[in-house]
């Protein structure tokens, strides 16, 4: 019965296209809040990624880079090259800073202190200028750069210090701040951190269990944690997930609220106008079935014509306003595609629902009164 | 055997104080071939009867056979199945789905009865053709004047070829002479193809094509007589069945 559900679903284009229209814009919100959060939780994480190291070492209590500070003796370094499986162990130092650009723009920046000897504290790709920062002189982030009209050779005063603009760099924007490089001897001044540094990045021997160098590092330096490379990710995107999860979980339901509504909304209307004409189908021999099944055909034809619909316009979204909004990082995966479109599914099927009940009730012996 | 017996039937609206009696003790026999118009005036039980010979309404006492078959226990999915294989309606209102063409209307139960789209396409163009409508069979109900629409409406009804149509009212809506050549239509194709039509109505010119003639008052059977239809049925080829 595809034909009576698809021509009663054509006779009637302004309501196909507002129901369409209304799962689109559900499928739209939550194919793009999905997106954001696995582009800002991939952001967050990104630059850590970047940096060669299999463990992070760090003050016990401290859990990432942003919240609870971390301070530990550069002698630390040898104790922990001495223990079995260690290949090679470096400082890295860093510190968030706040200051005003000259035109008054807000900025918050991550320093990384740059050691040339030790080849530390690069960023994770440069887009423009210098790949190294010399004394007096930083790299930041190009989508910093662009929101706050930062450009090469701009003259940055922080923390009583001047730099010199002189390249910008990819894969450091937070969201909320980035990360930005200046030499060593520079960024000691602002970190202040004399014989200290932050974390050590640890690189292991092949075949080399970083669990248990993990043991090793925390049995022989008390006081100190270690973590592998995926946890200090996951421990520093855990910011995007409690704050990012409950609100896309909110929009999710609003979303699919929304969807069902519409689709449900519409199909009743369709059902209530035309409810003769399904009694006219109950007295000619239809089965509730069939009936049921025109109805929840309309549903999932308007459902999955919203869904390809939303995607396309989300997909379109992805490609194009990055471009212009630069904190707009969204990545949509084929796993949200399927889950979303399951979505879809489970909407049209609970917008069937009312529209059924309105059927079910139809005495066919009605069509018999003019 | 008849195709549709009623024996005894009753039908009782509410209860106790308020309880009308719409249909006091009706017995019938249908036999194929039969073209019977029962006539009465307004609230005499005409459609209330047609209702449960359609099996749309349970009767609350007496016993209808179709076929052969008691359909008092009937479930409402085995009495469904019984509609679509074994009667055809037609209604005062034509009833006619307006989001399909007139073809697309004709095959419809062909369709719920699980025949793929295409030769119940087929097959509606086939009747369609046969009713004189083979020239409006992409018309949307909407374009169709009131003669044609009530031609497909007899397509519809003939469509699963069955034992008996159910007319409520057809001339209704119709100037007198399209009601008379679609009637016409009807009970000849009918009556050729060996079906029995049950017409109900008020018009009193459609004795003219039906065999037999029943009064109901008040709920009764109270006159039956002779239709002025002819004794044998023309053929599909123009001549006469016997």
């Amino acid at each position: 019965m595809f034909l009576i559900a698809v021509r009663n679903l054509f006779q009637e284009k302004t309501r196909l296209l507002i129901s369409v229209g209304g799962v689109a814009f559900s499928i739209v919100l939550i194919m793009v809040l999905t997106g954001l959060y696995r582009g800002w939780n991939d952001k967050m994480g990104q630059y850590i990624r970047s940096v060669p190291a299999d463990l992070w070492v760090m003050q016990d209590g401290t859990e990432d880079m942003f919240h609870t500070p971390s301070v530990l003796p550069l002698d630390y370094e040898s104790k922990i090259a001495d223990l079995d499986g260690i290949a090679s162990v470096k400082p890295f130092s860093g510190r968030r800073v706040a200051f005003h650009t000259a035109n008054q723009q807000d900025v918050g920046l991550y320093i990384v202190a740059y050691d040339a000897e030790r080849q530390t504290g690069l960023p994770a790709a440069i887009a423009t200028g210098q790949n190294v920062p010399q004394a007096s002189e930083i790299i930041v982030d190009r989508i910093t750069a662009k929101n706050k009209n930062i450009k090469i050779n701009d003259s940055l005063d922080i923390a009583g210090q001047k730099f010199k603009v002189v390249g910008l760099s990819e894969g450091g924007d937070v969201v909320t701040f980035s990360f930005a490089f200046a030499a060593k001897e520079d960024a000691e001044q602002i970190l202040r951190l004399p014989n200290s540094t932050n974390f050590f990045t640890v690189q292991l021997k092949n075949n080399t269990d970083p669990n248990q160098a993990i043991s090793n590092i925390k049995n022989n330096l008390p006081g100190v944690d270690a973590v592998t490379k995926k946890q200090f990710v996951s421990n520093n995107t855990k910011l995007i997930r409690e704050s990012f999860l409950p609100v896309i979980l909110v929009l999710l339901i609003i979303g699919t609220v929304v969807g069902t509504a519409v689709i449900g909304l519409t199909i009743f209307t369709s059902v209530v106008e035309k409810i003769r004409e399904y009694g006219v189908l109950k007295a000619i021999g239809m089965s509730h079935r069939q009936l049921y099944g025109v109805v929840i055909k309309q549903a999932m034809i308007a459902g999955l014509t919203g869904f390809a619909t939303g995607s396309l316009i989300a997909f379109g979204l992805q490609a194009t306003v990055g471009d212009f909004v630069p904190q707009f990082v969204s990545q949509i995966n084929a796993l949200d595609m399927l889950w979303v479109f399951g979505l879809t599914l489970a909407m049209a099927t609970l917008a069937s629902y009312m529209p059924i009940r309105r059927i079910a009730d139809v005495d066919p012996a009605e069509v018999f009164k003019a | 055997m008849s195709i549709i017996e009623a024996k005894n039937i009753t039908k009782i609206f509410g209860s106790g104080h308020t309880a009308v009696k719409a249909i006091n003790g009706v017995s019938l026999k249908v036999e194929a071939g039969d073209i019977i118009l029962i006539m009465g005036p307004s609230g005499s039980g005409k459609t209330t009867l047609i209702s449960m010979l359609g099996t749309l309404m349970r009767p609350t006492g007496g016993t209808i056979w179709i076929g052969g078959e008691d359909i008092s226990e009937m479930s409402g999915a085995k009495l469904a199945n019984l509609r679509l294989h074994h009667l055809g309606f037609m209604f005062q209102s034509f009833n006619l789905l307006s989001a399909l063409t007139a073809q697309q209307n004709a095959a419809v139960p062909l369709m719920i009865a699980g025949l793929s789209k295409k030769p119940a396409l087929k097959k509606a163009e086939e009747l369609l053709e046969k009713l004189q409508l083979g020239e409006r069979l992409d018309s949307l109900p909407k374009n169709l004047s009131g003669g044609e629409k009530q031609r497909v409406a007899v397509a519809r009804a003939l469509a699963n070829q069955p034992a008996v149509i159910l007319a409520d009212e057809p001339t209704a809506n119709l100037d007198s002479k399209t009601g008379h050549e679609v009637m016409q239509l009807l009970c000849n194709t009918a009556c050729s193809e060996g079906r029995a039509v049950i017409i109900v109505s008020h018009d009193a010119r459609l004795k003219d094509v039906a065999k037999r003639v029943i009064t109901i008052e008040d709920g009764r059977l109270t006159k039956e007589e002779p239709g002025n239809h002819e004794p044998n049925c023309p053929t599909e080829h123009g001549g006469q069945k016997q």
